[in-house]
C-alpha cells in the first residue's frame, strides 16, 4: 500500500485529535526477581489472577500467583529486557484475544497477533482467553455428526457436532494425520476449524499450513501456533486461545471443529511454569491442578441451544444452534494410556480413537484400533446410512480379531470360521485409506455396503483397495444421482438397497480392477 | 524482598501490639527507626555476619550503641533478634511497623512529585481531595522532579495517579504506536 506523506500526518493528526487525555489511577509494583520467564513483583495489591500486567517494553505478563508480598507472574514473550526495579502496572483486565470471521485463514501466535506476514487482522472484537464453559440449562444433546472423511472413523466411532473425542497414540501413528484429514473435509460444510499447534517444530506447522493451502482448506481454518521455541506461558495458553477463537462461532450459531495438536506437550509446558513458581509438584511432577487444566479447556467444547445462541447474540440470530467439537491430542510413551495426563484427558473426553504402532507398521493406516477406540456420544449423530452399514463393520473386526490367531491353520478350519477370517481380513484391508483423500458420505456407504453384501468375498485380499477405487469411479460416473442424493440426506431405504445392489452386481459383471 | 517481609511480619506484628498495650508508638516508631539506621551501618552489618566474632560481644557493642537512645524493652528485642539471627531484618520490621502504624492511625503516606514548588493552599486542595478519593487522612511528602515537565504525580501505597506531562506524552506514544 503507498501512503504520501501528507496522508501520514494527516493520520497521525486525526489520532492525536482523538486522543483523550486522562489522569487515572492505577495499580504500580515493582519487580524483585526475574527467572526463566517468572517474574516476582512487589506490591500490586489489588492484581486479580489472570490479570495481564504491563511491563515496560511493550511487554505483558499473567499474574499466576497472588502471594501475601508478592505476585508470581509469567512473561509472555522475551523476558530478558525486564530487570529488577522495572515498574509494573496493572491493566484490570484477563488476558484477551482478538476473534473473528476476519481470522479465518490466518496463522496467529497464542496471543492472537498474525505470524503468516499478511498484515493485521481486521477485527475489532476480543475474547478473554479464560471462560466458563456454557451452563446446563445451555447445552443440548448432540445430535448432528462431524464428517471426519476416514471410513474406519466414521463408521466405527462417529463424532457428533459438539463432541470432544481424544485421538490418542504413541508418536509416529499418524494422530496429526487424521486431524488434517478432518479439517480438509470440512471444506463446504460450514464448519469452522481451528488448529491449535502446541509445542512442535515450526518445520511441522509450516507443512501443515502448507498442505491445508494446497487442499484449499485455509479458507475455513484458524492455525494457532505455540510452537517448541516460544516460551511455556504462551504453550500453556494457546489452547485457550484457540478454544475462543471457536467459541465465537459457536456463539454466533455456527458450527466449529477444534483440533488441540497436542495437550501432553500443554500440560509439559504448564508443568514447568508451575515448578518455576514454586507449586507443589505431584504425580510426574505435575501440579495438583493439571486435571483442571484440561478438564476446563475441554468443558467448553459444546453444543448450545437455540435458546442460548439468540440470548448471547442478542436476538440476531434465531433458531440455530451453536457447536463446538473438540479433537484433543495426545501422545503416549510406548502406549503406556495408563501414564498421569492421558488417564486425565481419557476420563474427560467423550471417547478416543486409540492409534497403535504395530498397526501403523504392519500398514493398517489410519492405524485405528477399533477394540480399544469408543465414541461415548457420536452414535446418536451418525448419519444414518452408515449407522445402518457400518455396524456389521465393527462386529466383522471383533469376530475377525478373536480368530486372527487361528488364520495361518487355514486349511484345518470349518467353513463358516474360514469365512469370518476371511471377512475379517478384506474389512480390515477396505478399512486402509490414503493421507489427504477424505471421503464422501455416499462413497463411504458404497464400500461399506459391499463389504456387508459380501461382495468383498470375492474380492482378493490384496486388490481390496483397487476394487474400492474402481467401484467409486464407476459409481461416480455411473449413479452420480444416487450418491448425490445419499450424500443430500444421508437416508437408507430399501429402494437406495436395491439401487446399490444393482449398481455393484453390474460393476462387478463389466468391469475388472 | 518479599520473603525478607515475610519473616519480618511476626516480629513487626509483636512489636506493634505491645507498643499499643503500652500506649507508646511513637516510642517504639522512634527506637525502631534508631535500631534499623545502626543496623544499616556497614561495618555493623559486616560485624554481624562475621562468624569469627564472638556473638555476645557483638550484641555488646549493638547494645552499647543503643543505650542512650533505647529503653529495656527494646533492648530485649534486640537481644531477641541476635538470639534468632534475625538482626538483618530490621529495616523490614521497620517499614511494616510504619505501616501497621499508619494503618492503625487510619492515614496514608502520599509521595506528591511535582515539577514546581506547590503552593500551601494548592497543597491543601490535593490533600482534601486525595483525602476524599481515598477515604484516608492523607499524610503528605512533596518531591520536586523537573522530569515531570509539568503536573503532578501522586503516589500512595500501590497506587498511582498520574498528571503529569511526562504521563500523558507516554500515553500519547503508545496511542500513536
Amino acid at each position: 500500500m503507498q501512503l504520501n506523506p501528507s496522508e501520514i500526518s494527516d493520520l497521525i493528526k486525526k489520532k492525536i485529535e482523538n486522543f483523550e487525555l486522562s489522569s487515572q489511577a492505577h495499580t504500580e509494583g515493582t519487580v524483585v526477581s526475574v527467572s526463566d520467564g517468572i517474574v516476582r513483583v512487589h506490591g500490586l495489591s489489588d492484581a486479580m489472577q489472570g490479570e495481564m500486567l504491563e511491563f515496560p517494553g511493550n511487554t505483558f505478563g499473567m499474574a499466576l500467583n497472588l502471594e501475601r508480598d508478592s505476585v508470581g507472574v509469567v512473561i509472555l514473550g522475551a523476558y530478558q529486557h525486564i530487570s529488577e526495579g522495572d515498574t509494573v502496572k496493572c491493566t484490570g483486565r484477563i488476558l484477551e484475544v482478538p476473534v473473528g470471521e476476519a481470522l479465518l485463514g490466518r496463522v496467529v501466535d497464542a496471543l492472537g497477533n498474525p505470524i503468516d506476514g499478511k498484515g493485521a487482522i481486521e477485527t475489532t472484537e476480543t475474547s478473554p482467553i479464560e471462560k466458563i464453559a456454557p451452563g446446563v440449562i445451555a447445552r443440548q444433546s448432540v445430535d448432528q455428526p462431524v464428517q471426519l472423511g476416514l471410513k474406519s472413523i466414521d463408521a466405527m466411532i462417529p463424532v457428533g457436532r459438539g463432541q470432544r473425542e481424544l485421538i490418542i497414540g504413541d508418536r509416529q501413528t499418524g494422530k496429526t494425520a487424521i486431524a488434517i484429514d478432518a479439517i480438509i473435509n470440512q471444506k463446504g460444510t460450514g464448519i469452522k476449524c481451528i488448529y491449535v499447534a502446541i509445542g512442535q517444530k515450526r518445520s511441522s506447522i509450516a507443512n501443515v499450513v502448507r498442505k491445508l493451502e494446497e487442499h484449499g482448506a485455509m479458507g475455513h481454518t484458524i492455525i494457532v501456533a505455540a510452537s517448541a521455541s516460544e516460551s511455556a506461558a504462551m504453550q500453556f495458553i494457546a489452547p485457550y486461545t484457540g478454544c475462543s477463537m471457536g467459541e465465537f462461532f459457536r456463539d454466533q450459531g455456527e458450527d466449529a471443529l477444534i483440533i488441540y495438536d497436542d495437550l501432553t506437550k500443554q500440560a509439559w509446558a504448564y508443568r514447568q511454569v508451575s515448578l518455576l513458581l514454586r507449586r507443589p509438584p505431584g504425580r510426574e511432577a505435575y501440579p495438583g491442578d493439571v486435571f483442571y487444566l484440561h478438564s476446563r479447556l475441554l468443558e467448553r467444547a459444546s453444543r448450545i441451544n437455540a435458546a442460548e445462541v439468540e440470548r448471547l447474540t442478542n436476538g440476531r440470530v434465531k433458531n440455530k444452534t451453536g457447536s463446538l467439537t473438540a479433537l484433543p491430542i495426545i501422545e503416549t510413551q510406548g502406549g503406556d494410556v495408563s501414564a498421569f495426563v492421558p488417564t486425565n484427558v481419557i476420563s474427560i473426553t467423550d471417547g478416543q480413537i486409540f492409534l497403535e504402532s504395530n498397526l501403523f507398521n504392519s500398514g493398517i493406516r489410519p492405524a485405528v484400533n477399533a477394540g480399544l477406540s469408543v465414541s461415548r456420544v457420536g452414535g446418536a449423530a451418525q448419519t444414518k446410512i452408515i449407522k445402518k452399514l457400518g455396524g456389521g463393520t465393527r462386529l466383522d473386526l471383533a469376530q475377525y480379531r478373536e480368530l486372527a490367531a487361528f488364520a495361518q491353520f487355514a486349511s484345518d478350519l470349518d467353513e463358516s470360521t474360514r469365512k469370518q477370517i476371511e471377512r475379517g481380513q478384506r474389512v480390515t484391508e477396505l478399512m486402509k485409506q490414503n493421507q489427504y483423500s477424505p471421503m464422501s458420505v455416499a462413497e463411504m456407504s458404497v464400500s461399506l455396503f459391499a463389504a456387508n453384501e459380501g461382495f468383498l468375498d470375492e474380492v482378493e485380499v490384496n486388490k481390496v483397495l483397487a476394487f474400492e477405487a474402481a467401484l467409486h469411479l464407476y459409481m461416480k460416473s455411473e449413479y452420480t444421482d444416487l450418491m448425490d442424493r445419499i450424500n443430500a440426506t444421508g437416508d437408507f431405504s430399501n429402494e437406495i438397497k436395491q439401487e446399490m445392489q444393482v449398481a455393484i452386481e453390474t460393476f462387478m459383471k463389466t468391469h475388472s480392477w | 524482598m518479599s520473603e525478607l517481609a515475610t519473616l519480618a511480619r511476626p516480629y513487626a506484628q509483636a512489636v506493634f501490639k505491645r507498643a499499643v498495650e503500652t500506649d507508646s508508638i511513637e516510642k517504639w516508631s522512634e527506637q525502631l527507626f534508631f535500631i534499623s539506621e545502626v543496623m544499616s551501618d556497614h561495618e555493623i552489618k559486616s560485624l554481624v555476619i562475621n562468624p569469627k566474632v564472638n556473638i555476645d560481644k557483638t550484641l555488646g557493642l549493638v547494645l552499647d550503641i543503643c543505650q542512650d537512645y533505647v529503653d529495656q524493652e527494646a533492648r530485649t528485642f534486640i537481644k531477641l533478634l541476635f538470639e534468632n539471627k534475625r538482626l538483618s531484618l530490621m529495616p523490614s520490621i521497620l517499614s511494616l511497623f510504619e505501616s501497621l502504624k499508619s494503618e492503625h492511625g487510619g492515614y496514608i503516606h502520599a509521595d506528591v512529585l511535582t515539577a514546581y514548588d506547590l503552593s500551601v493552599e494548592a497543597l491543601d486542595n490535593l490533600s482534601n481531595s486525595l483525602a476524599l478519593a481515598l477515604g484516608k487522612k492523607i499524610h503528605i511528602n512533596v518531591i520536586l522532579d523537573k522530569s515531570l515537565i509539568g503536573g503532578v504525580l501522586i503516589r500512595a501505597g500501590d497506587i498511582i495517579i498520574d498528571g503529569s506531562i511526562r504521563g500523558q506524552l507516554q500515553q500519547m506514544q503508545k496511542t500513536l504506536q
